[in-house]
């Protein structure tokens, strides 16, 4: 079983991140730990560029995870039922898709 | 060889009921003995024993997945540190005024010392806990609404003032802490309630603002209680001086008192 703050996300790709939670909720300790991993050292070493934002209100609404990528896309993700794990290693391979894509643009520009 | 033959004719001398041949010959031609430093393969026949005699664990007639799971034992801590620090946790609760709860992700170590240094000017104190150890407190005393709270890592912010501007601006200057609630003079709040408490004016002018508001009624009453009369003292203040008026126009004097009515 990995540990969540094992994964290493690249968030090169990334413009901002919004995490929207209510602490008085019950289900909203996956998303709470999502905010803590992604605050690591090293994932924040990625991208300085990238703003984490957590937003904490008290009106009863699920966990949201609202992720801005620097080409226009976004990324929400409910996690009222979702696990740690499931959320990085989605948001990983977003990023991972995205670098890729970079990639192969700059290397057609670049013959 | 001599010692191969030896070795045939000391296993045919020590065993005189067999009429065999000891097969000792084939491994000594290939050059080591039995017992080896390095690794030796076993002999192909020893192999096959071996794999077909392997131990195969006796499965359960119903796989432990089926069976409803047993109740996790609950664990006696009676362990002196963490009933220590529950102790700890206890008195915390009791002597402090404002205690809010924040969501604390990793931050540099001199960010921390900074922070505790702008709070510690403002006698807030800035305590680590761990969550095993405050939930069961908390359940226990009257604070259980605050127990939803203790997931994931936090801090408590401790203090016997309430000092919630200079605390929200701290926070506000540190983006890795998350306020999540607070809880202030036995009142839990939530983060939206303790921006309203900072907004709040100070108690003084507070007091002064009930003040007003509470001598507004009894003067409206004053003042139209005493209208009659105010009125009456203004009509006769026109009066005298529409006359003195006309008494420096015409030396006719009327005497002011034909005037009241």
């Amino acid at each position: 079983k990995k540990m969540a703050s094992k994964i290493r996300v690249v968030l090169r790709p990334v413009k901002s991140i919004v995490v929207r939670f209510c602490p008085f909720e019950s289900n909203v300790e996956s998303t709470r730990k999502f905010l803590g991993c992604i605050n690591h050292k090293k994932v924040q070493a990625t991208n300085r560029n990238c703003e984490v934002t957590a937003d904490v209100r008290h009106d009863g609404s699920e966990p949201l995870i609202d992720v801005m990528f620097a080409d226009g896309e976004r990324l929400i993700m409910k996690g009222a039922n979702l696990t740690t794990i499931e959320m990085l290693t989605a948001l990983g391979s977003k990023c991972n898709a995205k670098e890729l894509m970079e990639e192969q643009k700059s290397k057609k520009k670049s013959p | 060889a001599t010692a191969a033959n030896m070795a045939a004719l000391s296993g045919g001398g020590g065993a005189p009921w067999r009429r065999g041949w000891l097969p000792a010959l084939q491994f000594v031609r290939r050059g080591s003995k039995a017992v080896t430093r390095h690794w030796k393969a076993m002999h192909f026949q020893r192999q096959k024993l071996m794999a077909v005699t392997e131990y195969l664990a006796p499965r359960p007639a119903i796989p432990p997945r089926c069976l409803t799971p047993r109740k996790g034992r609950v664990e006696e801590e009676d362990n002196g540190y963490a009933r220590l620090l529950r102790r700890q946790v206890e008195e915390v609760f009791r002597d402090n005024r404002m205690i809010a709860v924040c969501q604390y992700n990793s931050m540099p170590g001199e960010d921390v010392v900074l922070m505790r240094h702008y709070l510690r000017k403002h006698n807030i104190e800035v305590k680590f806990v761990l969550n095993e150890i405050v939930r069961p407190v908390l359940s226990q005393s009257k604070y259980k609404n605050l127990l939803p709270l203790f997931v994931a890592r936090n801090i408590l912010l401790v203090s016997p003032e309430l000092k919630a501007k200079e605390m929200l601006r701290v926070l506000k200057g540190v983006p890795q802490i998350n306020l999540l609630g607070a809880c202030i003079d036995n009142t839990i709040l939530s983060r939206q309630g303790v921006e309203n408490l900072a907004k709040l004016p100070s108690l003084e002018v507070s007091q002064g603002q009930t003040v007003g508001a509470l001598a507004l009624l009894p003067s409206q009453t004053s003042s139209l209680l005493q209208r009659g009369s105010a009125y009456l003292t203004a009509l006769l203040d026109e009066h005298i001086r529409q006359l003195q008026a006309r008494e420096t126009g015409s030396p006719a004097e009327p005497a002011p008192a034909q005037s009241s009515g």
